[in-house]
């Protein structure tokens, strides 16, 4: 794919060009500090700077809160939702490959009608970022998956489509882009260690880190709250005054203490087995995506942890292996 | 057709048609599901689930109590447990219900045929193995002995005993009622043993190198039957085991039913004990 050269005083004008392609959101910082992707309504408060959001952006594909069905006289109606277009500019890598692991659990099939309207309206645009002590990002420079990623360089960005989607922005912009200064710009550099698919047995196994681990965990859910591909859910359903109703998923979270709860019988009473769950799920994968790795490195839960629990501790190298893991 | 994909989150519709009292909190409702639902229902193995609407209330897996009927009805045995099983006790005939599935694995009555097989029930857990029982009846001949060991807290909670008994005197099925607790009875009334399911299975003899096992109850009784087949001879392959889990979307995509690295509601409900084995949490 082609690659070109957006110097840093066009960064507005290119922003201005995205929004022919759908309201435009991007990362900005709050007043208290608090970086979260939010609509770019001046080009001041794009953020590019910003490490990492609270809240990564799957809120744009699974809402807190969103209807499934609607009722009314006995009957149920989808209520797959009008999907807004964005572009949503400004996405570290990490994200991005949260948004390709949700991808393959909601586009599977059969495809989730309400993730895939919302899908269907996302453009991303990816930027490369400066890694700080939480990262442990794990894909490679340049293999993010979006619609345009722009990497930052001496005095621009290098811009490369990737989806034809991308090629339709580049092209949109092409007044503004240059062929790529030669000799090219040195990327930022950017450090992988990606995380290798995790033993099960691991979950299952004594090591003494899982009690110390499940002694300081407050079931808070935090890490899982802002984990970009935590995404299970509960389903819930409300009658209104006027006879009809909607049934309505929202994010669960599998630290709290009803997650495994059945008429009668807890299968994961204790925080010890509901951490374990996490790691499991995180780590090995459930089903279809066993051996999948779906933690992207973003440290968001490292960051969020009010007890500092890093889960990355029981895998680390250099950590004694009690025995019975392998 | 538009050609837009389904909706795998929409019910489709269904009525109820009637309900039997078969304990003080717990009924079978025969449901009529709309002709958009015939199709996937005919498909129902003993084992799958459904996830049944009651609108207002919401959705429950339920394993169905019986294969569709000739004209697509299905019975369903439920417990009024929740805020949706009230719900549907407090229905009448008429009402409007939603039907989703079949979901995930049944027993797997091909791999069955030629074999003895045992069933193994724990209080409600009668429901979907009824289901099984019916259809090893139907095709009385692929089967080897068929035995069905049930065991409820009291008489009054036994589900389906007129009926099981009946059953049992065509010659169809050996039959086993265990109750937990029994009150004193008149002279001339039903009874049947007192004690537990695995008291009942350790005196039993039957051909455990060939038999398959299938059962379902409540989660505490799982190890102590495990215990007692593994103990007896009965291969981990050959036992089957119907998990319960908290299934709110039936598709693999909540996530509250892992078991390991499974999931309850697409690789299950029904395992093999051999796939559990390695699982501390399973059961």
């Amino acid at each position: 794919m082609e690659i070109s050269y957006l110097k840093n005083h066009h960064l507005a004008q290119f922003l201005e060009t995205l929004r022919l392609f759908g309201a435009l959101h991007g990362p900005t910082v709050s007043e208290a500090g608090v970086a979260s992707f939010a609509p770019i309504t001046e080009p001041a408060s794009l953020r590019l700077d910003y490490g990492r959001t609270l809240i990564p952006p799957k809120k744009y594909l699974l809402p807190f809160r969103e209807n499934l069905l609607q009722f009314r006289d006995g009957s149920y109606q989808s209520a797959a939702p009008a999907a807004p277009e964005i572009v949503l500019f400004g996405v570290h890598p990490c994200d991005l490959d949260g948004i390709a692991y949700l991808d393959r659990v909601f586009m599977a099939d059969p495809p989730d009608p309400c993730y895939a309207a919302r899908r269907a309206g996302l453009t991303l645009v990816g930027v490369s970022c400066a890694p700080d002590d939480y990262c442990f990002c794990s894909s490679p420079p340049g293999s993010a998956p979006c619609d345009l990623f722009l990497t930052s360089c001496e005095g621009g960005f290098l811009l490369e489509a990737k989806t034809s989607k991308g090629e339709a922005v580049a092209s949109a912009a092409r007044e503004l882009l240059l062929a790529p200064p030669s000799p090219p710009p040195t990327e930022a550099s950017l450090e992988c260690c990606a995380l290798k698919p995790q033993d099960p047995q691991l979950r299952f196994s004594d090591h003494p880190l899982w009690e110390r681990f499940a002694e300081l965990c407050l079931s808070c859910g935090a890490c899982s709250v802002c984990c970009p591909t935590c995404y299970c859910f509960d389903v819930r359903e409300y009658s209104g005054l006027s006879g009809g109703g909607v049934r309505l998923r929202e994010w669960d979270n599998c630290l709290f203490q009803g997650h495994g709860e059945v008429a009668g019988a807890n299968f994961r009473e204790t925080r010890l087995e509901r951490l374990r769950y996490r790691f499991l799920h995180k780590y090995c994968g459930f089903s279809p995506l066993q051996g999948v790795v779906s933690c992207v490195g973003c440290g968001r839960c490292k960051a969020a942890c009010p007890v500092d629990i890093d889960l990355r501790e029981l895998i680390a190298p250099g950590v004694p292996d009690p025995g019975g893991l392998s | 057709m538009t050609g837009a994909p389904l909706d795998p989150h929409l019910p489709y519709p269904a009525t109820l048609l009637d309900r039997r009292q078969l304990s003080v909190d717990t009924a079978l409702f025969r449901v009529a599901p709309e002709p958009a639902g015939l199709g996937a229902l005919s498909r129902l193995v003993p084992g799958q689930f459904v996830q049944l609407s009651v609108p207002g209330g919401g959705e429950v897996p339920i394993s169905p109590a019986d294969l569709p009927g000739a004209d697509g009805t299905l019975e369903l045995c439920v417990r009024r447990v929740g805020h949706v099983t009230q719900l549907l006790h407090d229905a009448v005939p008429g009402q409007r219900l939603g039907l989703r599935g079949p979901f995930g694995t049944g027993f797997p009555v091909r791999e069955m045929a030629g074999s003895p097989v045992l069933l193994l029930a724990g209080g409600l857990g009668i429901a979907p193995l009824r289901s099984l029982l019916f259809h090893l009846l139907r095709h009385r001949d692929e089967y080897g002995e068929i035995t069905l060991m049930y065991g409820a807290r009291q008489p009054e909670l036994m589900l389906f005993r007129e009926e099981l008994v009946a059953l049992a005197g065509q010659g169809g099925v050996r039959l086993y009622l265990t109750v937990d607790f029994a009150p004193q009875k008149p002279a001339g009334d039903f009874s049947c043993a007192v004690g537990l399911l695995p008291g009942l299975l350790r005196g039993f003899s039957f051909d455990a190198g060939s038999s398959y096992a299938a059962i379902c109850g409540p989660p505490p009784l799982y190890r102590c039957l495990v215990g007692e087949l593994e103990g007896a001879g009965v291969a981990p392959e050959r036992i089957f085991l119907s998990l319960e889990r908290r299934m709110r979307c039936g598709i693999g995509r909540c996530c509250h039913c892992a078991v390991g690295q499974m999931l309850c509601c697409t690789d299950g409900p029904v395992f093999r004990l051999s796939e559990l084995q390695q699982i501390p949490e399973a059961l």
